[in-house]
C-alpha cells in the first residue's frame, strides 16, 4: 500500500512538474481575446470589435460562442467571415478572426456596460472575456496631411513630385477624396505610393497613415517664380489641406529654323550663297552668348553673320545670315549641312538640306568643240566641195 | 589658181534632198533593215520583258520607276536594255552603211547618178542623213515599244521628267549610232569592196567591244608607279585610265546613258571619299545637272561623228569616179 502510494506520489508529481514546464514555454488551451477590451462605442452607430479565438496546442474541437449581460435594447452579433455565426472551430495553434457587430440605440444613456462573451468547447474547455462599452459622445472625424518636402524647385520642364502622408485619426474607416488646387493650367495628378495608377480617392483605416504622390507639371511656358498648390483631402465631415510651393526657374530654349521653314537652298559650286536662319528663344528666361557653328562638307566653307548673339530674351526672334560656299571640286548633288545654336546650357541645331549645282560654262565649251567640227566639215567643203 | 579654174558654181548641196528621200526610202522598204528591225525587237524585247516582270514585283515607291525598265538588270538575263543597245546600235549603223558608196562603184551607177545636176558633197551627205533618219527610225519605234510596254504593263504613266530624259536618251543613241554611220561609210569610200569595208567596220566595232578596255587598263597599269605617294598621284592615273577609256563610242554612250537614266548618278568620273562627304545618298539629280553631267560625252560623240564624217568626205572628194 506505502509502495502504490509512493508510485502515486512520483507519477503525481512528475505530471505536474510537466505541466508547469510546458505552462512556462507556451499557454495551452483556448484562449478569447480582442485588442482593445475597454471601448467607446456611440449612441446610434454601429461600432465592429474584432476578436480573436486562438487554440494553443490543443485538438480542434467546436467552440460554441454565447452572449451574456447584452444591455437592453443593445444589438449584438457575433460575426464570422461577415455572416452571424454560433460557433468557431479553430485549428491546433491557429486562431479564427471573429467580429462583434455592435448596435447602439440611439436613445442608449451615456455610462459604461459590460459584455460578456463566452467560448465553450466539449470537453470542460471554456474562456470568457469581458468587455467593457462606454457610450460616448461621438469623436468627429479626423485626417492629418503632411509632407516632407513641401517646397520644390525646377525648371518648367521639370516635374515637381510631392510625397505627402495622408493619416486618419478617426475610429472609423474612411475613404478620403483627393484633389489639389494649383494656379491655371497647372496638371496636378495623384498616384499611390509606389503605383503608377492615377486615383482620386483612397481608402484609409483607421489610425492608419497611406503615401500618396502628387505630381504637379507646370505650363512650358510659365514664367519664372513661387506657385503655390493646395493640396485638400477629404471625407466625410472632415478635410484637411497641405500648401506645397513649385519654385520655378525659368529656362532659356533655343530654336533654329528658317523664316518659311524650308531647310533646303541651292547653292553653286564654289559660289557663296546666303540663307537666312531665323534663332528663336521659346523659353522663358534669357540665353546669353549664343554662338553658331555649322558642320558642312569637307573643304567646304561656312560663315554666320553674326557669329555670336550676346543675349537674346524670352520670345525673341533673331535672323542669322549664313553664308555657304561649296568646294571648287564639289560634284553636283543634294547634300546636309548641319547648323547648331549653342547658348549656355542651351543647344538647337537645323539640317539643311543644299543642293549643288555646277556651272555651265563646260557646257559651253562643248558646244564649242562641236562648232569647230562643222568648221573643220566646212572647210573641207570649201577646199575639196562641189566635184 | 588651177582648182578655182574647176571649181563649180552654185551651193554644193543642190540634190541632198532627192538623195536623202531616196536613200531613206531605200533602206526602208529593203530587206536588211526588215533583219536588222527583227534582230533590234528580239534583242531589245528581252531584257526590257524581263525588266518588266522584275519591276511588277517591286513595292517600293520609286519616283523613276519607268527610267527602271531601260536601266534595270534582269536576273535571268543579266543583261540591261542599254548594255543590249550598246552593241546592237553599231551592228545596225554598221548594216546600213558599210556599202552605202562602194556597192554603187561595183554596181556602176556612181558615174550615173553624179552625171545628173549634183555634187558629190550632196550624195555623200544625203547617204549619211538618210542612213541617220533610217536609224533614227528606228530607234524612235523601239523607244515607243518600250514606253508602250512599260504603260501597259506597269500601269502608271511615265511623269513629265521622266520622258524628258527618256528623249534625252534617244539624242544620245542616234549620236552613237551616227558615229558608227560614219565609221561604216568611211571604210565603204576607202575600200571598193564591200565584204572588207563590212568587215573593217565589225573589226573596229569588235575592238573598241571587247579589246580597248583591256588596252586602256594594259596602258594604265603600265603608268602606275610602285607605291603612291600622294593622293593626286593616284587620281591622275585613275583619270588617266578614264581618259583612255573614254576615246571608245561604247564608253561615252555608257556614260551618257547612265548620266541620264539613273538620276542618282552625280559623277561619271573618278570620285573621292572625301567629295562625298555628306552627300545625302541615293538622291536624284535635277534634268539640267544631269544634262551637264552628260554634255561632255554627248559632244564628244556628235563632235566624233561630224569629225569622221568629214575624212569620209575628205577622201570620198578625192577618189577617181570614173572607173
Amino acid at each position: 500500500m506505502r509502495c502504490l502510494t509512493a508510485v502515486l506520489a512520483v507519477l503525481f508529481a512528475t505530471l505536474v512538474a510537466g505541466t508547469g514546464f510546458a505552462q512556462g514555454d507556451t499557454p495551452k488551451g483556448l484562449f478569447l481575446t480582442t485588442d482593445y477590451p475597454s471601448q467607446t462605442v456611440r449612441a446610434g452607430e454601429v461600432t465592429t470589435i474584432r476578436l480573436k479565438l486562438t487554440n494553443a496546442g490543443l485538438p480542434p474541437e467546436p467552440v460554441a460562442l454565447a452572449l451574456k449581460d447584452v444591455p437592453a435594447g443593445w444589438k449584438i452579433d457575433i460575426l464570422g467571415g461577415g455572416q452571424p455565426v454560433a460557433a468557431a472551430m479553430p485549428g491546433v495553434n491557429q486562431d479564427v478572426g471573429l467580429q462583434l457587430r455592435v448596435e447602439v440605440p440611439k436613445d442608449a444613456k451615456p455610462g459604461s456596460s459590460k459584455v460578456l462573451i463566452s467560448a465553450k468547447g466539449p470537453i470542460a474547455q471554456s474562456v470568457e472575456l469581458p468587455l467593457t462599452l462606454t457610450v460616448g459622445t461621438e469623436t468627429p472625424a479626423k485626417l492629418s496631411i503632411k509632407s516632407r518636402l513641401p517646397s520644390l524647385r525646377g525648371t518648367p520642364r521639370s516635374a515637381f513630385e510631392y510625397t505627402i502622408t495622408v493619416g486618419n485619426d478617426s475610429g472609423k474607416d474612411l475613404t478620403v477624396a483627393l484633389s489639389a488646387q494649383g494656379p491655371a493650367n497647372f496638371q496636378t495628378t495623384f498616384t499611390e505610393g509606389f503605383g503608377s495608377n492615377e486615383i482620386s480617392s483612397i481608402p484609409i483605416e483607421a489610425g492608419q497613415t497611406k503615401d500618396i504622390k502628387v505630381k504637379v507639371t507646370p505650363p512650358r511656358d510659365v514664367k519664372a517664380g513661387d506657385y503655390p498648390v493646395l493640396v485638400k483631402v477629404a471625407s466625410e465631415g472632415a478635410t484637411a489641406e497641405l500648401r506645397v510651393t513649385l519654385q520655378v526657374s525659368g529656362q532659356g530654349r533655343l530654336a533654329l529654323s528658317t523664316r518659311d521653314g524650308r531647310l533646303s537652298g541651292e547653292a553653286e559650286v564654289g559660289k557663296s550663297s546666303t540663307y537666312t536662319l531665323v534663332l528663336a528663344n521659346d523659353g522663358t528666361a534669357p540665353i546669353e552668348e549664343v554662338e553658331m557653328s555649322g558642320t558642312v562638307p569637307t573643304n567646304w566653307k561656312v560663315e554666320f553673320n553674326p557669329k555670336t548673339i550676346p543675349s537674346l530674351a524670352p520670345n525673341e526672334k533673331k535672323d542669322v545670315a549664313v553664308v555657304v560656299t561649296p568646294a571648287d571640286k564639289a560634284i553636283a548633288g543634294d547634300y546636309v549641312a548641319s547648323f547648331r545654336a549653342n547658348g549656355r546650357g542651351e543647344s538647337a541645331s537645323a539640317d539643311f538640306r543644299i543642293t549643288v549645282t555646277t556651272s555651265t560654262l563646260w557646257g559651253i565649251v562643248g558646244v564649242g568643240i562641236i562648232a569647230v567640227a562643222l568648221l573643220v566639215l566646212l572647210g573641207a567643203v570649201a577646199r575639196f566641195g562641189r566635184r | 589658181m588651177p582648182r578655182s579654174a574647176v571649181r563649180r558654181a552654185g551651193s554644193p548641196f543642190t540634190g541632198l534632198r532627192p538623195v536623202f528621200m531616196k536613200e531613206l526610202s531605200d533602206h526602208l522598204s529593203s530587206v536588211r533593215m526588215l533583219v536588222l528591225t527583227l534582230f533590234v525587237i528580239v534583242f531589245g524585247a528581252l531584257p526590257v520583258g524581263f525588266a518588266l516582270n522584275d519591276l511588277r514585283n517591286v513595292v517600293v515607291s520609286d519616283p523613276y520607276l519607268f527610267l527602271r525598265i531601260f536601266t534595270v538588270t534582269p536576273e535571268r538575263v543579266g543583261l540591261s536594255f542599254i548594255e543590249a543597245l550598246n552593241f546592237i546600235i553599231p551592228l545596225m549603223a554598221i548594216g546600213l552603211g558599210f556599202d552605202s558608196i562602194n556597192s554603187e562603184f561595183n554596181r556602176r551607177t556612181l558615174s550615173r547618178v553624179l552625171s545628173q545636176p549634183l555634187y558629190r558633197d550632196a550624195l555623200l551627205l544625203g547617204k549619211f542623213l538618210g542612213g541617220l533618219a533610217t536609224l533614227a527610225v528606228a530607234l524612235v519605234a523601239l523607244w515607243l515599244i518600250v514606253l508602250g510596254a512599260g504603260l501597259l504593263l506597269l500601269g502608271l504613266p511615265p511623269r513629265g521628267v521622266e520622258v524628258a530624259r527618256g528623249i534625252g536618251f534617244l539624242v544620245v543613241a542616234i549620236a552613237y549610232g551616227g558615229v558608227w554611220l560614219a565609221v561604216a561609210m568611211l571604210f565603204s569610200v576607202i575600200f571598193r569592196s564591200t565584204a572588207t569595208s563590212a568587215l573593217c567596220s565589225l573589226g573596229l566595232w569588235l575592238f573598241f567591244l571587247i579589246l580597248w578596255p583591256m588596252i586602256a587598263s594594259v596602258i594604265t597599269v603600265g603608268f602606275t608607279p610602285s607605291q603612291f605617294t600622294s593622293i593626286d598621284q593616284m587620281v591622275a592615273v585613275a583619270e588617266l585610265g578614264q581618259a583612255l577609256e573614254r576615246l571608245s563610242p561604247n564608253i561615252l554612250f555608257r556614260e551618257a546613258v547612265v548620266g541620264l537614266l539613273n538620276p542618282e548618278t552625280r559623277s561619271l568620273g573618278f570620285m573621292l571619299p572625301m567629295q562625298m562627304r555628306g552627300a545625302i545618298p541615293g538622291a536624284p539629280l535635277p534634268l539640267d545637272q544631269s544634262l551637264i553631267l552628260i554634255w561632255p560625252p554627248l559632244t564628244g560623240l556628235i563632235a566624233g561623228m561630224i569629225v569622221l564624217f568629214t575624212v569620209a568626205y575628205i577622201v570620198f572628194q578625192r577618189e577617181e569616179v570614173r572607173a
